[in-house]
């Protein structure tokens, strides 16, 4: 369900591109053709990389707290 | 598959796994315990996955089957069997002088600094010119530049068969000739029969014992 708190709307996003990425990669190793290759580094690694980026960007863009 | 690659698959799986309840309880990550489970699982992990994966996948391209795995290179991975000493690649992959998992890399990939790198960016246009070009006809496949010497001195250079060996050493001018690749290993009517692709309905080929 998707959380009405900015951050954990943001760690939910980071979450399902992390989750999809690899979800990919892992396929993509069990896939031999040189194809898999190119999705693996293409699509997962994208996907991984976004994933991570989104989950840093919640970190640092999250309200400090008061006192 | 590779103990290396069931390890790897696992724990990509097992991450996504986790990640979902991540997703699923988003406030679990208010705690200090839940923020570190967070940062393992949001970064630690997809990272650590991400590079054994590429890790595994490169070791994975430098196989003969994966090679052999595009169709236009199945003459190619005949010519490996043709049962002729005088054909260079077939006398290295069935001597094992090369790895004969790794018979295509070892000899075609370039053993100078960024070789692999520039070896993997010619083995993606590959990739492209199979999927969204028109790839060449087996016999009209060519190198993109001369076979270098340095490729077979790679393996050879010190050895004494190479340096103490009747031809090369009948001219003094050989040896230098040859280090310095100004004169051919396989282009010089020398070792000139590689991947003799034309002829394979007349060759003979071995059958390896399994």
């Amino acid at each position: 369900m998707a959380s009405t708190n900015p951050l954990e709307r943001r760690l939910q996003i980071a979450g399902m591109l992390l989750i999809v990425g690899l979800l990919i990669e892992a396929v993509c190793l069990l896939w031999k053709a040189p194809i898999a290759f190119i999705i693996f580094v293409a699509l997962g690694g994208l996907l991984l990389g976004v994933g991570v980026v989104v989950y840093l960007l919640s970190l640092v863009s999250a309200p400090a707290k008061s006192g | 598959m590779p103990p290396v690659t069931t390890l790897i698959v696992s724990l990509a799986l097992l991450t996504a796994a986790l990640i979902g309840v991540v997703v699923a309880r988003p406030s679990i990550t208010t705690t200090r315990g839940g923020k570190i489970l967070a940062f393992l699982l949001l970064f630690f992990l997809p990272i650590f996955c991400g590079a054994m994966g590429v890790s595994s996948k490169m070791a994975q391209s430098e196989t003969t089957a994966f090679c052999l795995s595009c169709h236009t290179m199945a003459d190619y991975g005949k010519s490996l069997y043709i049962d002729d000493p005088n054909h260079i690649p077939a006398a290295h992959f069935q001597n094992h002088r090369v790895p004969p998992q790794e018979a295509c890399y070892t000899c075609h990939t370039d053993y100078a600094m960024f070789g692999t790198l520039k070896v993997k960016l010619s083995g993606l246009r590959h990739v492209y010119i199979y999927y969204l070009g028109t790839p060449p006809a087996p016999q009209n496949i060519k190198l993109y530049q001369p076979f270098n010497n340095r490729e077979c001195l790679h393996c050879h250079l010190g050895a004494r068969s190479f340096e103490e060996g009747v031809v090369h050493t009948a001219d003094p001018a050989t040896l230098p000739a040859i280090k310095a690749n100004k004169l051919s290993c396989v282009s010089s009517g020398c070792h000139d029969v590689v991947h003799d692709i034309a002829h394979l309905n007349d060759a003979k080929f071995w059958k390896e014992a399994n």
